[in-house]
């Protein structure tokens, strides 16, 4: 249960889409950035535009263990 | 000695009683849906229960995922044509919920957060241990085989999860424990 890559380098303006491709539900969440994906239920997806250059570390809500870094230049 | 934790262990060992060397697919599909039921209903008791936000969180995970589960479970059912059968092991399965369900139902505030964790450990353990042992080897439709293939890291993150609120738990006891 993990996001794949758990490290991803963007450029600002970027579109980036995360799909759920496991059978429980996730989601992509990082409150300091104000990111909130909502849960994503098998075979959904959710696009964020990284806009602001810098680290974004994110976590799924639902599952505390599983830990992403996108990184935004 | 941790008496509490032995006594806990012994009473949820039979629960995955695998006597079947070869169970059918609408055995397994029995199985699978019975072992998730069976984990959100503990679930539902911890959420009731227990005052540990830790816990209560784990419990609610443990809902959501393994509702997840059994709709896709049930759903693979309908498309394949396959229904669930009743066996010795969903059977050992609900056995061993009703005794761990009493037990809990007896118990309060720490006694019950470690009793439900110390018991959600040894479940997912054993249900690694079924899914890798029998559910994945046994499993004779391709589809029925990668639905449980797709659980396993599921399981395997509740238990990683389970593990992490037990030394909570355990660290909470001993910091509450004179010197």
């Amino acid at each position: 249960m993990k996001f794949v890559p758990e490290r991803l380098e963007v450029a600002a303006g970027d579109r980036i889409t995360w799909t759920n491709r496991d059978i429980v539900p996730h989601t992509v969440t990082a409150r300091a950035a104000g990111i909130e994906s909502g849960e994503l239920a098998q075979g959904k997806s959710w696009t964020y535009v990284a806009r602001r250059k810098g680290e974004i570390a994110y976590i799924c809500r639902l599952h505390p263990v599983m830990h992403g870094r996108l990184i935004v230049k | 000695m941790n008496y509490p934790q032995l006594l806990a262990v012994a009473l949820v060992a039979p629960s995955l009683a695998l006597a079947q060397a070869k169970p059918s697919d609408p055995q397994i599909a029995h199985i699978v849906v019975t072992a998730n039921q069976i984990d959100i209903d503990a679930g539902k008791l911890a959420k009731s229960h227990s005052k540990n936000k830790e816990v209560q969180a784990f419990a609610q995970q443990m809902i959501t995922d393994h509702s997840a589960v059994n709709k896709q479970a049930g759903a693979l059912a309908k498309k394949l044509g396959v229904k669930p059968q009743d066996n010795d092991t969903s059977e050992a399965l609900k056995k061993g919920a009703a005794d761990n369900m009493a037990n809990l139902k007896k118990l309060k505030g720490a006694q019950f957060d470690k009793a439900y964790i110390d018991h959600e450990v040894t479940y997912h353990e054993q249900v690694l241990d079924a899914i890798d042992k029998v559910l994945v080897p046994g499993a004779q439709n391709a589809e029925l085989k990668g639905l449980i293939e797709k659980v396993r890291p599921a399981i395997q993150a509740h238990l990683d999860h389970a593990k992490h609120v037990q030394a909570d738990l355990g660290k909470r006891a001993d910091s509450g424990k004179k010197k």
